[in-house]
């Protein structure tokens, strides 16, 4: 079965091979899971996130042509139920400006006596995840296979992303590269630790400097 | 004093994965409900399935709107000339179809249907508050037969 390609995986699920369907879920499962991730969503919208991706799928199997449409499909899919999701959350939410919640919903960090480390390192990481969900399909998948754990080698991603052997090093350089040149990270960029930096504070990016 | 981002690419892999794995692995219940919503391929196969064409909740309406327009949210979706919009406040759904052909129109969760509505001469239909996750209605009227993208609505 792993051996399969997606498009084989892709028909046969469409004919109505649940096995097909599994192993689909197998290898793409994390792709949608790293995506929704990268959102910062609550539990509960995260579950139901990657239960609508699925369920749409499921309906649009014979309109899927080859591997790469479906993980691109999958993170475009699974990026704008989160956006709408999180629309969804602040209509329903009247916002408090001195709630500390506001800062957990634009990414910050809300325990405010966290150490200076904790909190420096939460914000990069945050960076890092809003960083991701910027990429294109094609590196999220790359990177999240590059970075799962248990780690998967070489030889799968290359199956699974059917992508050459010699490719991956260099396409996991550039979408590393991207990664670093993105909005999110701009804060950071050249930030060293406990040194203000030049400009100061992006579109509520509070981040730098501190 | 390290620079951040790291500049090299292996230090930079290994940030990445702690920030998007560190939560674990993908959620056990993340991989159930995707298994299963294998079991839908079928069940509702003879409908043509009409997309979401609009959510107020997320698609672009002149800057601002959205946020001050009061507490309706308002949906629209379609297959070919079937239209099927709805406006979604906590006390309900309700919602036009068109063309108005009579017809019932039923919501269901992934749990079963949680409600149905006949469809009036002008194409209206009222239904209860939705519950919390994917939800999809199906019309079925004189003529035609379609269920609606699955989406959250509660």
């Amino acid at each position: 079965m792993t051996d399969r390609s997606a498009t084989a995986l892709v028909a046969a699920a469409g004919a109505g091979d649940e096995s097909a369907w599994a192993e689909l879920v197998r290898r793409y499962a994390p792709l949608v899971a790293a995506v929704i991730r990268a959102h910062g969503m609550s539990r509960a919208d995260a579950a139901d996130v990657n239960q609508t991706v699925w369920l749409r799928l499921v309906e649009r199997l014979d309109q899927i042509r080859d591997p790469e449409a479906l993980a691109a499909w999958l993170a475009t899919t699974t990026r704008r139920e989160c956006y709408r999701l999180s629309r969804l959350d602040r209509r329903s939410r009247p916002v408090d400006p001195y709630d500390d919640t506001l800062d957990a919903r634009h990414g910050l960090p809300a325990e405010a006596g966290a150490p200076d480390e904790a909190l420096l390192r939460a914000e990069r990481r945050q960076a890092l995840r809003e960083g991701f969900a910027q990429l294109p399909p094609r590196c999220q998948e790359l990177l999240a296979l590059l970075t799962a754990d248990p780690p998967v080698s070489y030889r799968e991603v290359g199956e699974r992303l059917g992508m050459p052997l010699g490719s991956i090093g260099p396409t996991q350089a550039r979408c590393l590269h991207r990664l670093r040149n993105c909005p999110a990270l701009a804060p950071f960029l050249g930030a060293r630790r406990g040194v203000e930096t030049n400009g100061g504070e992006r579109d509520g990016a509070v981040a730098a400097g501190r | 004093m390290a620079l951040w981002p790291p500049a090299d690419d292996d230090a930079l892999t290994v940030e990445l994965g702690a920030a998007l794995w560190d939560a674990g692995p993908v959620p056990e219940e993340f991989l159930t409900a995707a298994r299963a919503a294998f079991a839908w391929r079928t069940v509702d196969a003879e409908l043509a399935v009409a997309e979401l064409t609009f959510d107020s909740a997320c698609d672009a309406e002149p800057a601002g709107l959205t946020r001050s327009g009061g507490p309706a949210r308002t949906l629209s979706f379609r297959s070919g000339q079937v239209v099927l919009e709805i406006e979604v406040t906590e006390a309900g759904i309700v919602g036009q179809l068109s063309p108005p052909r009579g017809g019932r129109v039923t919501a269901r969760t992934t749990a079963g249907p949680y409600d149905e509505s006949p469809v009036d001469e002008v194409g209206f239909f009222s239904l209860g508050a939705p519950p919390a996750g994917p939800v999809r209605l199906s019309a079925r009227a004189d003529g035609y037969a379609v269920a609606t993208d699955w989406v959250s609505l509660g």
